[in-house]
């Protein structure tokens, strides 16, 4: 019995999980409060990053519109704390997820009756009616600002559950794990093949029967909540949702993250989130106000020498590194 | 009637900016499958260097219209060489890329010229001047705008339809192997292409610089104008990305004088509604 347990816990998968568990769940604990926003904040971008995966990495479909969905989320949640007066999870993350969800419906509806750059056109538009919408209208915004403020730490109704960096932290982590858990799932699934291969050769998947405008729509539909997700856990956040939440910079974020880490692998975007979260950490504590000129530096980089991706590279280094040492045991 | 006349007006002038800034990144993005975000930076740049040429150093206007246009111009004709050039047919790629240069001009033209806003600005000889036009007079600058965006309307319009360097430009777009077979350097047209096109942009950068104060974040905010623009009038002529302006200009206009409160959603609104009823813009050409 033991045996088995064993081999499932295979030398090569046992040490990066040890790594990665150490990393994310014991080192937290021993840092400064405001490492662990920091990472709170790589952990949400991360769930962002490999939503945004989905569509663009795995099915091939380029968005410049999906920050429609995490601005969806956001304001779920801040729109019931500045309205109702609430700040429980299970209203603000279920809200979020149902509101995102039903956006994805009627935007990826309306964006999917073209393709190519008219499908990138077409998503950014919609995206910014909604910045606008949510812009002017003053129900969603604070009294006296562009936004809403003043967001609590979510509540999950736990008498006397005690809220701080630490606990938010590892309330995100919970999510961020079950999120990649289902959408590791998801793209191992036949219907992940699916997207796959309509990525590779639409008139072919075509051929073999399938409806690929289906397997598109819902590809992006199923993107959407979890994208709805990171941008409710970021509203618990930073406290504060705005309009720029909606805006083309939200857009590009899990695309540069997704490039950077390598598309198509969701273990990429989770790294490309780290990458850009960190380094704008450390450009903050630098020089705070050069810090666009890094990231359009970074962007450049990654799309000239980066293309590949550096999840990928850490990937296959590390495939090389177990394989030397399987082989030095046999 | 007044009412009406002085918007419709000041939507045209205000289209015609937003056609010259448009017109170069549709061809771009219409002939040579270029998406560059950077476009509306462009614009910027040369908005900048007119202000330095004619507020800071006081020289002659036109001068420093000249000057933004050729900066601009090599500004992208540098990007298109450095960067674009190796990234042809990759639109993901030439996307993120061109937005980052977003960041980078944004944040390069802060650092060098601040963060203030600078005053609207334009030829002394054509400031304070009025046209009375019956009961109400309109500003001559927004005329010679218009009259500017015209004229660029109109050589473009011949360039592309008209001249033999139009035809290759154009059959480019449908065949490239064939077009380099028959011993076209296509290289050396589409430098050209982009050159002219950041060009363009440029001089909308200076004469646009009366409507539109100039600031760090105008290349953004124009680039979101620019796309809306070609998404109405439709990708890749001059003729849809006038009609894309014009349509942008006045409906902006209405839009703030008849709903002030809400500025923008017009805009967006408008782009919707084109794209439900014809994807591919009102002028574009269907696939």
């Amino acid at each position: 019995m033991s045996k088995v347990i064993l081999q499932k816990f295979r030398y090569s998968r046992l040490v990066p999980f040890l790594f990665i568990t150490l990393l994310l769940v014991v080192l937290p604990v021993f840092m400064p409060k405001n490492v662990q926003g920091i990472m709170t904040k790589f952990l949400i971008y991360a769930v962002f990053a490999i939503s945004y995966d989905l569509i663009f990495g795995y099915t091939g479909l380029v968005s410049l519109g999906h920050a429609a969905f995490f601005g969806a989320g956001g304001y779920a949640v801040a729109v019931l704390s500045l309205h109702y007066g609430t700040n429980s999870f299970w209203l603000g993350g279920i809200l979020a997820i149902i509101v995102s969800t039903l956006l994805a419906v009627v935007l990826g509806f309306i964006s999917l009756r073209v393709t190519g750059t008219y499908f990138l056109l077409l998503t950014f538009a919609l995206a910014q009616l909604l910045y606008s919408v949510a812009w002017n209208i003053p129900w969603f915004n604070s009294e006296g600002m562009q936004g809403i403020a003043r967001i609590n730490f979510p509540s999950l109704g736990i008498p006397g559950e005690i809220w701080s960096d630490a606990t938010l932290y590892y309330f995100v982590l919970v999510i961020a794990v079950i999120c990649y858990y289902i959408l590791r799932r998801i793209t191992k699934s036949p219907f992940g093949h699916a997207l796959v291969g309509i990525r590779e050769g639409e008139a072919r998947m075509t051929a073999l029967g399938y409806n690929t405008w289906l397997y598109k729509y819902m590809g992006y539909i199923i993107a959407a909540p979890f994208a709805g997700m990171a941008g409710a856990l970021f509203a618990y956040y930073s406290r504060f949702i705005s309009p720029a939440q909606f805006g083309l910079g939200t857009s590009f974020y899990p695309m540069v993250m997704a490039i950077i880490g390598g598309t198509g692998t969701l273990f990429g975007p989770v790294i490309g989130a780290g990458v850009v979260v960190f380094v704008e950490y450390f450009a903050s504590l630098i020089t705070p106000e050069r810090w666009p000129l890094i990231l359009g530096i970074i962007f450049v980089l990654s799309i000239m020498y980066l293309r590949s991706g550096l999840g990928v590279s850490i990937y296959k280094l590390w495939q090389k590194v177990s394989n030397s040492n399987g082989n030095s045991k046999s | 009637m007044d009412f009406f006349l002085s918007n419709l007006l000041n939507g045209i002038s205000y289209g015609m900016i937003l056609f010259l800034i448009a017109a170069g990144m549709s061809i771009v993005l219409g002939i040579m499958g270029i998406t560059n975000l950077a476009h509306g930076s462009l614009y910027m740049i040369g908005a900048y260097i007119g202000w330095t040429i004619f507020v800071q150093l006081g020289m002659n206007f036109w001068l420093a219209v000249f000057a933004g246009a050729v900066v601009s111009g090599i500004i992208g004709l540098l990007i298109e060489r450095i960067f674009l050039k190796h990234l042809y047919k990759q639109v993901n790629e030439q996307v993120l890329l061109t937005y980052g240069l977003v960041y980078i001009t944004t944040n390069l033209v802060t650092w060098i010229w601040g963060g203030r806003y600078r005053l609207q600005f334009t030829a002394p000889e054509l400031d304070m001047h009025t046209v009375n036009l019956g009961s109400f007079s309109f500003p001559l600058t927004r005329i010679v705008i218009t009259i500017f965006g015209i004229l660029v309307a109109l050589i473009l319009w011949y360039l592309q339809d008209k001249t033999r360097i139009g035809a290759i430009v154009r059959a480019g777009m449908d065949d490239k192997e064939m077009v380099q077979g028959l011993g076209i350097n296509l290289e050396l047209v589409s430098m050209a292409v982009f050159f002219v096109a950041s060009f363009v942009a440029g001089l909308a950068g200076v004469i646009g610089a009366q409507l539109l104060s100039t600031y760090p974040g105008l290349g953004e905010n124009v680039l979101l104008l620019t796309l809306a623009v070609i998404i109405v009038g439709g990708i890749g002529s001059i003729q849809g990305a006038l009609v894309g302006g014009l349509l942008i200009g006045l409906i902006d206009n209405f839009g703030k004088a008849l709903f002030p409160q809400y500025a923008m959603f017009t805009i967006y609104f408008a782009m919707i509604i084109v794209l439900l009823i014809k994807p591919s813009g009102l002028l574009g050409r269907s696939k």
